[in-house]
């Protein structure tokens, strides 16, 4: 009898912890999507009346345009640049045997374990001395750093499943080795490729705490100008805005759910 | 070895590993390398740099008020961590136990706040916990409350929202784990009579054991590194070191001393995972 009391006690009570944390980790994303389409100028829950009057507040604000585009940008040729310097490291760490890989592997995944308050000082010192502060390149390189292990993570694993056999056979039919790689290796990786790419763009797309100490007036990313807004006010045009980034945000996931599944964005 | 497609030359191996290796050099460990020189510089750093001193750390060590900013910052990290292991063990469970079909929805939900600006994240906060927000309209509407109260600017809110942003790390971490153990071992304990608090107990609960350390480290690791939080939920009454050092480095240009307290917390970090490692060695001894 008494076992099972304890047992259901503990399936119960494991039930509403799993609804409570599902709920909490979903919540903020609801929330701020359904205050952006409020019709008057407070934010409240529940919002009063339904209006897209925010929405088309935000895409005629020329600062927050602007910091939109900087964002796509900076995350596009973030996502190109660490992708062809993961993949060339996942690469070596796939196929080769050299003395140091282990400490390579953990070098390339090292930015996931820096604080970003620590990085994003530590480039501030270094960009004030180099004269990159105040560009496009600074934030650029920072962008590239962070993403990089993301890449090299996801590439390792679809190199991992890769069927090696698959190769051997097209160069036993006497395919030359480059004739191997664009026919044979790389469409076969071309979801695992895919799918680090964006994910580097929405690493980039989306960083803040080493992106505000990189910042100035024109080069402000779309984070940090939300940062700064929501300093200031914390209006339904702020939650039009990260709705905006919600909705970005959604697709990369969805796009990678489909790729590669769920089960190894972790 | 299975033969290769190109045949691997040490040249092909230094073109693929030398990209990255220059970018992390220059970007990732020169920066952290110079900021901990920064931190001993004699002036505050930002115009001149030169000298040595140790002028940073002591203004830091033999000031109570800091001191005491950085026993509460590393009490904000230990609640958080502790409520991410409590709540986010059952969900990382049964995460790792759910076929994969159904685990499609609760992934994406677990990594969606991963991946999410954390500002965004932390605004949304802003707009649940604020004045006229989700949690006063229920309190107001059931009667609770008489009137709407700010619920931001307090401790429990800053942890709620710590809590929230990181134990997507915690609940992944526990997953990776608990899939590798076989629910064979489940199984045998209830067949041993052993009911399902006592497997939890004396099973599960050591397996998993690697999994929720890694998880308790990295959530530790960010929450005391936390300055976005502190900003927009804390408000001027909630003291992290990680909204001083913003401020040191944004607002009173102070950079050196920025640099020193971003090397506290990091050795702050580093001390409290030595120790928590050094203790689970030390049980794992004795069993």
């Amino acid at each position: 009898m008494r076992k099972d009391l304890i047992d259901r006690i503990m399936s119960v009570a494991g039930l509403v912890v799993r609804v409570c944390v599902y709920v909490m980790l979903a919540l903020p994303a609801v929330i701020v999507i359904v205050s952006s389409f409020a019709a008057d100028n407070v934010l409240s829950f529940p919002p009063t009346g339904f209006s897209l009057r925010w929405y088309k507040s935000a895409f005629a604000n020329e600062e927050f345009m602007a910091s939109l585009w900087t964002s796509t940008y900076i995350g596009i040729l973030a996502s190109c640049l660490s992708l062809g310097i993961g993949f060339a490291a996942a690469f070596a760490i796939d196929r080769y045997e050299f003395p140091g890989r282990a400490a390579f592997q953990a070098l390339a995944l090292s930015p996931l374990i820096v604080p970003g308050i620590v990085l994003g000082i530590g480039l501030l010192y270094l960009f004030a001395w180099t004269g990159l502060n105040q560009t496009l390149a600074g934030i650029l390189f920072a962008h590239v750093v962070l993403a990089i292990p993301y890449v090299v993570r996801t590439v390792l694993a679809s190199l991992s499943l890769f069927d090696r056999r698959l190769e051997e056979a097209a160069m036993n039919l006497r395919a030359p080795p480059w004739v191997v790689l664009r026919r044979v290796t790389f469409p076969m990786l071309l979801p695992g490729i895919l799918s680090a790419a964006v994910f580097a763009f929405v690493v980039s797309f989306g960083n803040v705490t080493v992106t505000a100490f990189l910042t100035y007036d024109d080069t402000v990313t779309l984070p940090v100008r939300l940062f700064s807004y929501v300093q200031q006010s914390s209006g339904p045009f702020v939650a039009a805005i990260s709705s905006i980034m919600i909705a970005v945000t959604l697709i990369v996931i969805l796009v990678i759910e489909k790729l590669i599944g769920a089960e190894r964005l972790a | 070895m299975q033969s290769t497609p190109a045949k691997p030359g040490r040249g092909h191996l230094l073109l693929l590993i030398s990209p990255l290796l220059a970018v992390l050099i220059a970007f990732l460990v020169l920066p952290l390398v110079w900021l901990f020189r920064a931190s001993f510089y004699a002036g505050e750093g930002f115009v001149e740099r030169s000298g040595f001193s140790l002028a940073h750390y002591q203004h830091f060590l033999f000031d109570g008020y800091y001191l005491s900013v950085l026993v509460e910052t590393l009490l904000y990290g230990v609640v958080t961590a502790i409520v991410c292991a409590v709540i986010g063990f059952p969900v990382g469970y049964s995460l790792a136990r759910l076929p994969p079909q159904r685990r499609r929805w609760r992934m994406i939900i677990v990594i969606l706040p991963l991946t999410l600006s954390l500002v965004v994240v932390v605004f949304g906060w802003v707009a649940i916990l604020g004045r006229s927000g989700l949690v006063n309209s229920i309190l107001v509407a059931s009667g609770l409350f008489d009137s709407p109260h700010t619920l931001l600017f307090n401790k429990t809110a800053v942890i709620i929202v710590l809590v929230q942003q990181t134990i997507p790390f915690m609940i992944l971490s526990v997953m990776s784990v608990v899939a590798q153990i076989d629910p064979v071992l489940e199984h045998a304990a209830a067949n041993l009579r052993a009911n399902r608090f006592v497997t939890f107990a004396r099973v599960i609960i050591p397996l998993a054991a690697p999994g929720l350390m890694a998880g308790f480290v990295l959530v530790f690791v960010i929450a005391i590194s936390a300055f976005i939080t502190p900003m927009l939920v804390g408000g001027s009454r909630i003291r992290m070191i990680g909204s001083f050092i913003y401020e040191q480095m944004m607002s009173s240009m102070n950079w050196s001393f920025g640099a020193a307290m971003a090397f506290i917390i990091l050795g702050a970090g580093l001390l409290f995972t030595a120790l928590l490692n050094a203790l689970a060695a030390r049980r794992f001894v004795r069993r």
